[in-house]
């Protein structure tokens, strides 16, 4: 579960000691710290920084990788002992309060003196780094949700896996979508949900698995999908209480509970539990609601030919998915700004970022080369097209706001027990947008 | 018992009496030359005395950069805003006042003695029985000795990975064991009612048998005649035990209840893995931890870590006061 990410993690912290053992010969050059926190990406950023050191032997790249929570923790006390690294991954979340607390280099001035096109970036994901007039990074990469399922388990239950392309919920009876999940919602005995002998103590495989801590993966999805808003604007307050909100939340809770075809959120809510592909990869699901940065993860898990992705079910409103993206930042007290930005302007480039699209690592920023991450999975005989169909369609970002702290841990305590079916989601989100909108 | 034993103070007399007569200079060695040999005294005395600071040095030097100055950068860090990014802010008492209002200290203080509550006295009781079985003369004693301080050694956090798994209400250990004779287990980590003591009794499991080696120690250091004498007297194991055996352990137990209620209070590994503070599992330290890394109030993590500080050294204090009248280090 987490822990296999604990582990790859401490084997990782080995890897920097690696790169930086082997690349200290040049006595008078510069050497850049750089922080980062997926692993499934360790592969391309070794890739990517070694082709920036053979185009620039004076810098060396130290590569430092954190979990999602270690990695935000430790960046704040590295602020707070002005010890940053010198270039790291920024998140939406996360971005607004540093660029407020001037802990961020602003490469405005630096774009237009080097002449840099931004046009190869779309562009509502090159402005997502813009705070007040300033520029903040450069695209790294975008990234939405998808269905991500086990053709072998559609198969066993005698489900065309073209049936998925045509997925609808609704608040009420659940529509094709629950029912389909029902079909895949199989027991001991091999009965399904929809059969009467179903025994719901002894599930074996669940129909799918849902592990966001923030609700990107899950309820934000059908919440787009509900014609939800979960903020009046950027930086305004949350609206998650509006009743199209809540009706998203319930149908997220109804998933685990009124229709029990969810890992049971005992074992899944975050952060102590098992994440989606884990469960999916275990057989203990047969579909997951998840971001295209976790591809590789499923390969890693599961035979090649045995799954696919399609498109997120449509809900009362239609289609709607979340999108995301990130970019790369420079500390403002890095004592060599000047190279860093030299890195910072290289991660952004067409060919750093060919370099993650073709080992299929990420959606790359520069939208010319979605086609190379298409075309690695399609080798891997996986269509990843839905994400991006996904992306074309309706959809909404990661919340922008200054109070995303208490916002997260408020919404996570909450909606977890909602999940557990402790709580019902009106209450829960009056609570959330009561303290996060609060100060 | 007939024969008269010297008193503590009867010892430590001779003690003292043996010490200063080493100190005093040997006949024979010494200088005749009055003068020469103050200077050759004073000159000894403050390099004994530049030594023994030389010696203390390493200790001191870490116990002020890592403890102190710590200490004391936090106490003030509590009368400040501060988010780790901006420069701090100072708001005088406002941080403690805050305190009043704020609903999730309030619960995380019930918390944490909720959790010490179930923590001491189990491992306290448990430790003790083990160290009475462990002293007996049993087979394999020494093997049993150190399997029961195996988990005292091992990382918290991997523990408390582990147990997650076992505790897991579907695919869990534990559950699975628990069905196979027809029981349902709970949902132990995601229940307010279990998880903390899940947690707690974790906890038990790692530290009891380190706790029991203190006792143990303290029962090699009982004198057997006491027993032998008791036996003669006619006085039932019970009752040796609550005469003899509790009141000559009392100063282990006093190290192993300060220390342990200490460290019971700080927990937060265990909790962290486990829980990450939902259900009811939320510590003092916990939401420190919180504060200040998820919501970046560092001003008022330290309020809390005051709290915290204070609360320790008051039951410390209690403690204590409450041995020291009542504790012999005479096993004559």
């Amino acid at each position: 579960m987490r822990t296999m990410r604990t582990a790859a993690v401490a084997a990782l912290a080995a890897a920097p000691l690696a790169l930086a053992a082997c690349s200290g010969d040049d006595g008078d050059g510069v050497t850049l710290r750089y922080a980062f926190w997926d692993d499934n990406q360790v592969p391309a950023m070794e890739a990517i920084v070694e082709a920036f050191e053979d185009a620039n032997p004076d810098i060396d790249i130290e590569l430092e990788q954190n979990d999602w929570d270690a990695y935000w923790t430790s960046l704040d006390t590295q602020f707070a002992g002005q010890n940053a690294p010198d270039v790291f991954w920024n998140h939406v979340s996360k971005f607004p309060t540093f660029a407020e607390s001037e802990v961020l280099l602003p490469i405005g001035d630096r774009i237009e003196e080097d002449g840099l096109d931004t046009s190869i970036y779309p562009a509502e994901l090159y402005d997502s780094w813009t705070f007040d007039g300033e520029q903040y990074g450069l695209p790294k990469d975008w990234d939405s949700i998808a269905l991500v399922y086990r053709i072998d388990a559609l198969e066993a239950a005698g489900i065309d896996p073209a049936e998925v392309d045509d997925l609808e919920w609704n608040p009420d009876d659940g529509g094709t979508y629950v029912e389909f999940l029902q079909r895949l919602t199989i027991d001991e005995n091999g009965n399904n949900a929809l059969s009467p002998d179903f025994d719901a103590d002894n599930v074996a495989q669940y129909g799918t698995a849902m592990s966001s801590g923030t609700g990107q993966t899950d309820w934000w999805n059908y919440a787009v999908q509900n014609g939800c808003e979960i903020q009046s604007e950027p930086f305004g307050p949350y609206l998650i209480d509006a009743p199209e909100c809540v009706e998203a939340v319930q149908f997220t809770a109804d998933l685990y509970n009124r229709w029990g075809v969810t890992v049971p959120a005992t074992s899944t809510n975050q952060p102590a539990g098992g994440l989606a592909n884990e469960f999916v990869s275990s057989g203990q699901a047969a579909t997951a609601t998840d971001g295209s940065w976790t591809l590789s993860a499923y390969r890693e898990g599961l035979e090649q030919g045995t799954w696919a992705v399609g498109p997120l079910p449509s809900g009362p409103v239609g289609d709607g998915t979340v999108i995301n993206g990130l970019s790369n930042a420079i500390y403002a007290g890095s004592e060599h700004p000047d190279e860093a930005w030299e890195f910072v302007k290289f991660l952004g480039s067409e060919e750093a970022q060919k370099i993650a699209a073709d080992m299929g690592s990420v959606w790359p920023g520069v939208s010319s080369l979605n086609q190379n991450f298409t075309d690695f999975w399609a080798e891997e005989g996986v269509d990843v097209s839905g994400f991006q169909a996904a992306a074309e369609g309706p959809s909404t970002g990661y919340p922008l706001s200054l109070n995303d702290s208490v916002y997260s841990q408020v919404a996570l305590e909450e909606f977890n027990q909602v999940w557990l079916g402790e709580k019902d989601a009106a209450s829960a989100t009056e609570e959330v947008v009561a303290e996060a909108n609060a100060e | 018992m007939s024969i008269p034993s010297p008193t503590a103070d009867d010892v430590s007399e001779g003690i003292m009496s043996t010490l200063q007569e080493s100190a005093r200079p040997q006949p024979g060695v010494s200088d005749n030359r009055p003068g020469e040999r103050r200077a050759l005294h004073r000159r000894r005395r403050l390099r004994t005395t530049l030594e023994a600071y030389g010696l203390l040095a390493p200790s001191v030097i870490g116990f002020a950069v890592f403890l102190l100055a710590p200490i004391v950068i936090v106490i003030a860090l509590s009368f400040y805003d501060w988010n780790f990014l901006s420069s701090p802010e100072f708001i005088g008492l406002q941080n403690y006042r805050d305190l009043a209002d704020d609903d999730r200290a309030v619960d995380a203080i019930g918390n944490t003695f909720y959790y010490v509550l179930l923590n001491i006295p189990a491992q306290t009781v448990l430790a003790l029985l083990l160290a009475l079985a462990l002293n007996a003369k049993i087979k394999a004693r020494n093997a049993f000795r150190v399997i029961y301080v195996l988990p005292w050694m091992a990382m918290p956090v991997a523990l408390g990975v582990i147990w997650r798994w076992l505790f897991d209400p579907i695919y869990g250990g534990l559950n699975t064991m628990l069905g196979l004779v027809g029981i349902d287990g709970p949902n132990w980590l995601t229940s307010s009612t279990w998880a903390m003591p899940v947690i707690a009794s974790v906890n038990v499991w790692q530290f009891t048998g380190y706790t029991m080696l203190f006792f143990l120690a303290g029962l090699q250091s009982i004198p057997h005649q006491l027993y032998e004498a008791a036996d003669v007297d006619g006085a039932s194991k019970a009752y040796q035990f609550f005469k003899i055996t509790l009141p000559l352990l009392r100063p282990a137990m006093m190290f192993v209840l300060v220390t342990s209620v200490i460290g019971s209070f700080q927990v937060f590994d265990t909790i962290h893995v486990m829980t990450a503070g939902q259900h009811e599992t939320a510590t003092l330290n916990y939401e420190v931890f919180l504060q200040a890394f998820t919501h970046r109030n560092a001003g008022y993590a330290s309020t809390l870590a005051v709290v915290l500080f204070a609360i320790i050294m008051l039951i410390t204090l209690i403690q204590v006061a409450f041995f020291r009248k009542r504790t012999t280090y005479d096993f004559s």
